[in-house]
C-alpha cells in the first residue's frame, strides 16, 4: 500500500505537470506520511543529497560551456568541421555530428548542444536544400553525443550515486560517445548517398587548417579538462572553475566575442540552470531513502535473478527497462532513481560498475531523441519550426543506430573500461 | 511563447508580477552571487596550492555556497521552467484543462512547500548545537539553506496561483533572458 502511494503518487504528479523534482518530493511526503516517519527526515535528507563534494563541479562545467557559447564558438566549431567533412555526400549533416562531437567536449549537457549546433545548422540545412525533419533529426540524435564525451553532467551525478571517481567516468564515456558518433556519420552518409543530398566544395587543406586553428582554443578546453583531471593537479571542482577561467579569457581576449556586460547573466543563468538539478538531486535522495529503506533494489535483484541470472540476458534487460523509463523520464531523475537499484543486480551477475554505469548513462542519453518525452526532439522541432512527428520518423535511423552502439557498449566491456583503466589505474 | 510575448508577460502587470519580478531579481542576485563565492573560494584553493598549502576552509565555504545556490536558484528556476516537467499530456489536453493542470500543479507546489516548511525550520534548529569544522559556522545558518528553498519554491509556486487566478500569469514558464532584458531595458529608460 504505501509503495502504491509512492509510485502512485508520482506518476499523478508527473502527468499533471508538476517538475519532476517536486513530483518526487510530493511522492515521498505521502509516503512518509503514511508510513508515520517524521517529516523532518525530508529536509536532512535533501540537504545530505545536495552536499555532496562531487556535485560542486556541476555548475562550473556549465558555465564553462555557457562561456564559450557566448564566446563564438559555434560557427567555428562548425566551420572546422565543414572543411573536415562537408565534401563529402550529405555533408551538412555530417558537419552537424561532427560539430556535435566537438561541442560535446565543451559543454555538459545534450541540450546545450542541440540548441547551439542545431540553432546554426538546422536553417544552413535547410537553406542548403535538406529537408526539415532530416536536419532537425540528425542534430537531435548528435546532441545526445555531447554527455558522453568529458565533460558531462550525467556521469558526474554518477560518480557522486556510485563513488566512482570522475576522470574514471568521463574517460568511460568517451570511447562509446566517439563510437556514437562515428555510426551517425555513416547512417547520415547512407541516407545521403540514398537520397541524393549535396555536398560542400572541398576548400583545400589551406581552409582546413586555418579553420583548425580557428578552433583550437575552443578544441582545447576539452584537453584541458581531461589533463586536469588525468594529472591529479586539480580535483573535478577545480578542473571545471579553470575550465571557466579558460573560457572567460579565451571568450574576451581570443575571439573577442564576449561581451564583458553579458558575463554576469551568463554566471546567473548557469546558477540558475545548476540549482535545477541540485533541487533535483535534493528530492530525489528522500526518494532513493525510501526505496532503500523499503529494499527495493534487492527486491528487484531477487526477482530477477529467480528468473534467470545469465549475466547477457540481465544485461539485456536493463537495457530494455532503462530505454522504456528512459522515454519519458527526466535524465538525471532516472538515474538518480535506478542507477543503484540496477547497479545492485548488475554486480550481481559479475559486471563491472564502471562499465554498468556507462551504458546506463548512454540508454537514458537515448531518451532525449525519444517521443514522447525526447526534449532534445523538441528543441530541434522547434528550431526547425516543423512539427514533432515527422522528426520521431526522421530520427528512427539514427535511434537505431544508437541501440546498435548502446548493445556493443553493453556487451563489449573494453570499449567502456579500457581507457580509463589505461589511464587512471 | 516568442520572446516578445515573454517579455510582455514579464514587463505587464499588478503588484503580484510586481512583486514576482522583484523577487526574481533579488533571487537571481542569490544565486550568482552564491556562484561567485564558489568561484572565488575554489580558486583560492587553486592558487594557494600552486604556491604552498591552500587554507583549509575553501571546501567548506565552497559547499556551503552551492548549497546556497540551489536555495535561491531552485524558486527562478520554477519561474524560468528550468526546473523541467513533463508537460506533454497537460499541454495536450484542451486550453481549459492544461490551464487547470497548470494551477494545480502550482497548488501541488504549494502545499508539499506548506507541509515542509515546519519540517525544515526543525532541520535548521538541529544545527544550532553544531559547528562546522573548519570555519566554526553555527550549522543551523547552514541547514537553513533547505528552509529557504523550499519558502522560497513555495512562494513562487504562491504567485504563479495567483497571477493565474487574476489572469496576468498563463502558468508557463517566464524566459530568464527576457526577464534580464527587460531588466536592462527598464535600466536604460
Amino acid at each position: 500500500m504505501d509503495l502504491a502511494i509512492l509510485f502512485g503518487g508520482f506518476i499523478a504528479a508527473l502527468l499533471a505537470g508538476v517538475p519532476v523534482a517536486v513530483s518526487l518530493g510530493i511522492a515521498s511526503a505521502l509516503y512518509i506520511a503514511f508510513s508515520g516517519t517524521p517529516l523532518v527526515v525530508i529536509p536532512q535528507k535533501m540537504y545530505a543529497g545536495m552536499d555532496v563534494f562531487v556535485l560542486l563541479s556541476i555548475p562550473g562545467f556549465i558555465l564553462a560551456g555557457n562561456l564559450m557559447n557566448n564566446g563564438g564558438i559555434t560557427e567555428r566549431i562548425v566551420r572546422f568541421a565543414t572543411a573536415l567533412v562537408g565534401w563529402l555526400r550529405g555533408g551538412l549533416g555530417l558537419t552537424n555530428i561532427a560539430g556535435s562531437m566537438l561541442f560535446g567536449g565543451i559543454s555538459g549537457t545534450a541540450v546545450a548542444d542541440a540548441a547551439s549546433v542545431g540553432g546554426m545548422m538546422i536553417p544552413g540545412m535547410k537553406r542548403a536544400g535538406y529537408p526539415a525533419p532530416f536536419s532537425a533529426a540528425v542534430t537531435a540524435a548528435s546532441s545526445t553525443v555531447g554527455p558522453m564525451i568529458p565533460p558531462s553532467v550525467p556521469m558526474i551525478i554518477v560518480g557522486a550515486l556510485s563513488g566512482i571517481s570522475v576522470g574514471q567516468m568521463f574517460l568511460a564515456g568517451a570511447v562509446p560517445g566517439i563510437l556514437m558518433g562515428f555510426a551517425m556519420m555513416v547512417t547520415c552518409f547512407l541516407i545521403a548517398r540514398r537520397r541524393n543530398f549535396p555536398r560542400e566544395d572541398w576548400k583545400g587543406f589551406g581552409e582546413l587548417l586555418r579553420a583548425f586553428a580557428a578552433a583550437f582554443w575552443a578544441v582545447a578546453m576539452t584537453a584541458l579538462i581531461i589533463i586536469g583531471l588525468l594529472s591529479g593537479y586539480a580535483t573535478p571542482t577545480e578542473t571545471a572553475v579553470l575550465a571557466s577561467i579558460y573560457a572567460t579569457v579565451v571568450g574576451l581576449f581570443v575571439y573577442r566575442e564576449l561581451p564583458v556586460r553579458k558575463i554576469p547573466k551568463i554566471i546567473v543563468e548557469s546558477a540558475v540552470s545548476s540549482a535545477g538539478i541540485l533541487a533535483l538531486v535534493g528530492f530525489a535522495n528522500v526518494f532513493g531513502y525510501i526505496l532503500a529503506a523499503e529494499r527495493i533494489p534487492q527486491t528487484i535483484a531477487a526477482a530477477v535473478l529467480s528468473v534467470t541470472d545469465n549475466k547477457y540476458v540481465v544485461i539485456l534487460l536493463i537495457n530494455v527497462l532503462l530505454l522504456f523509463i528512459g522515454t519519458f523520464m527526466e535524465t538525471i531523475a532516472a538515474l538518480i532513481i535506478l542507477f543503484v537499484p540496477l547497479l545492485q543486480l548488475a554486480m550481481a551477475v559479475g559486471v563491472d560498475p564502471l562499465h554498468f554505469a556507462t551504458f546506463a548513462v548512454l540508454n537514458l542519453m537515448l531518451g532525449l531523441t525519444t517521443p514522447p518525452v525526447g526534449v532534445c526532439l523538441f528543441v530541434c522541432a522547434n528550431i526547425a519550426k516543423i512539427p514533432l512527428a515527422p522528426v520521431v520518423r526522421a530520427i528512427l535511423p539514427f535511434l537505431l543506430t544508437n541501440i546498435a552502439v548502446l548493445l556493443a557498449v553493453s556487451y563489449i566491456p573494453p570499449l567502456a573500461t579500457w581507457l580509463p583503466r589505461t589511464l587512471m589505474d | 511563447m516568442n520572446e516578445q510575448a515573454a517579455d510582455q508577460k514579464n514587463r505587464s502587470g499588478g503588484p503580484v508580477e510586481r512583486f514576482g519580478a522583484a523577487l526574481a531579481f533579488i533571487c537571481r542576485v542569490g544565486t550568482g552571487g552564491a556562484f561567485a563565492v564558489l568561484i572565488a573560494a575554489v580558486s583560492i584553493q587553486v592558487v594557494g596550492r600552486s604556491i604552498g598549502s591552500s587554507p583549509v576552509w575553501t571546501e567548506e565555504v565552497t559547499r556551503y555556497a552551492l548549497l546556497y545556490l540551489a536555495a535561491f536558484g531552485t524558486g527562478v528556476a520554477l519561474r524560468t521552467g528550468t526546473l523541467v516537467n513533463v508537460d506533454l499530456f497537460a499541454e495536450a489536453m484542451p486550453r481549459r484543462i492544461s490551464w487547470l493542470l497548470r494551477f494545480l500543479s502550482a497548488v501541488a507546489i504549494i502545499v508539499l512547500c506548506a507541509v515542509l516548511v515546519m519540517p525544515a525550520w526543525r532541520y535548521t534548529a538541529i544545527g544550532t548545537f553544531q559547528t562546522s569544522p573548519a570555519l566554526g559556522v553555527r550549522m543551523h545558518l547552514i541547514h537553513a539553506s533547505v528552509l529557504v528553498l523550499i519558502v522560497l519554491l513555495g512562494v513562487f509556486a504562491l504567485l504563479r496561483a495567483l497571477g493565474m487566478l487574476a489572469g496576468s500569469d498563463d502558468g508557463l514558464p517566464h524566459e530568464l533572458a527576457s526577464e534580464d532584458d527587460a531588466q536592462l531595458a527598464d535600466g536604460e529608460r
